[in-house]
């Protein structure tokens, strides 16, 4: 009899237990974008301020896109990276921030204090953001130069990741 | 960049000759440049415009109580992407609020449940449904639960017949005698 019990416990555990076991290897807040390798959506959207910019008009370079917020950390901590990597891809890369539910004077008031890497695109009800499938703020997506989306970043996106991302695209 | 000059040009001869001079200027070292003049802002929403791979309608145009109905019960079926286990329905996150809002537009312009629930799919990810598709590795949601329920009746099943012949035995006259004996041995 125990050793029907336990071997009936084995029968049961053992399926879970290699549920669990598989499970540890993978990031339970990771997600794949099934947008990877698709075409990035379009969208027209104007930026705090005034200028009107449309992804598919940017084609030929590649652009990266950043969603962010004042009140996201990794933002903040991002921000400088993106500048420098800006600067250093101008003409050759475009790099365009989206505003991911933030109020338009708070960002307009962080740029002017810590410089602008990008334009600071309005997403009027988040259509932009859902069409990403952006679950929250950073969120960055590299678009090659036929517009297809090649790497999703969710969370802060380093240095060494971007340029290593961005290069093969130039 | 061609493609968009392209669609620019749509627009009239006047704004493709002043975007086409912007648009050079993209081309340029000093990159990204805005396609129109700062100094002409247009209204946000008016200029606004995000692209949904959609295609055409699959019904007529919805509107009033079957409107409301329609997006409570699909919004209900739609996972709330900051929440915990919450539906778009039942959030009352920005995030659930702008979904919930897309989602009516989109039922009132007469697309079916099934084509906005793709719609939602295509960006993030069959996460999107509160209820997966009965496919594949899910069939285990379905199936697990059935095969454990049959498994656990079967295991007391089992359990309660070997103790009713377990009791029957112990309520044997004749091996009582025998019981007393082991009592006794094991308690010396």
């Amino acid at each position: 009899m125990n050793r029907r019990v336990l071997v009936v416990g084995l029968l049961v555990a053992s399926p879970l237990l290699a549920v669990l076991a598989v499970s540890f290897r993978y990031d339970p807040h990771f997600i794949r974008s099934p947008l990877l390798g698709k075409e990035a959506p379009n969208f027209r959207l104007v930026d705090i301020d005034g200028g009107t910019y449309e992804l598919a008009a940017l084609r030929g370079q590649p652009v990266v896109i950043n969603f962010w917020a004042t009140y996201c950390p990794p933002c903040i901590v991002e921000h400088p990276m993106l500048s420098q990597a800006a600067d250093h891809y101008r003409g050759q890369a475009h790099f365009l921030g989206v505003i991911y539910q933030d109020d338009e004077n708070l960002i307009r008031k962080f740029v002017d204090q810590r410089g602008r890497w990008g334009p600071s695109l309005i997403d009027p009800d988040g259509r932009a953001a859902i069409a990403y499938g952006v679950y929250g703020p950073p969120e960055t997506f590299f678009v090659d130069r036929d517009g297809k989306i090649v790497d999703k970043v969710i969370g802060e996106v380093t240095a060494s990741h971007l340029r290593a991302t961005l290069e093969p695209l130039l | 960049m061609s493609q968009g000059l392209l669609s620019i040009a749509r627009a009239g001869v006047a704004w493709a000759l002043l975007t086409a001079a912007l648009a050079v200027a993209l081309a340029l070292p000093g990159s990204t440049q805005p396609l129109e003049p700062p100094a002409a802002p247009v209204a946000p929403v008016a200029s606004t415009a995000v692209s949904r791979p959609l295609g055409d309608p699959a019904g007529p145009p919805r509107s009033g109580a079957e409107l409301d109905r329609v997006t409570e019960r699909l919004a209900s079926r739609m996972r709330c992407p900051v929440c915990q286990g919450l539906s778009i329905a039942a959030s009352r996150s920005i995030s659930a609020l702008n979904m919930r809002h897309e989602v009516r537009e989109l039922l009132a312009a007469g697309y079916s449940e099934e084509q906005v629930l793709d719609y939602f799919e295509q960006a993030y990810g069959e996460f999107i449904r509160l209820v997966p598709k009965p496919r594949g590795f899910n069939l285990v949601v379905w199936v697990l639960p059935v095969a454990l329920l049959a498994l656990g009746g079967a295991l007391i099943a089992r359990l309660t017949r070997s103790r009713s012949v377990r009791s029957a035995s112990a309520a044997d006259p004749a091996l009582a005698d025998y019981r007393e004996r082991v009592r006794k041995e094991t308690s010396d």
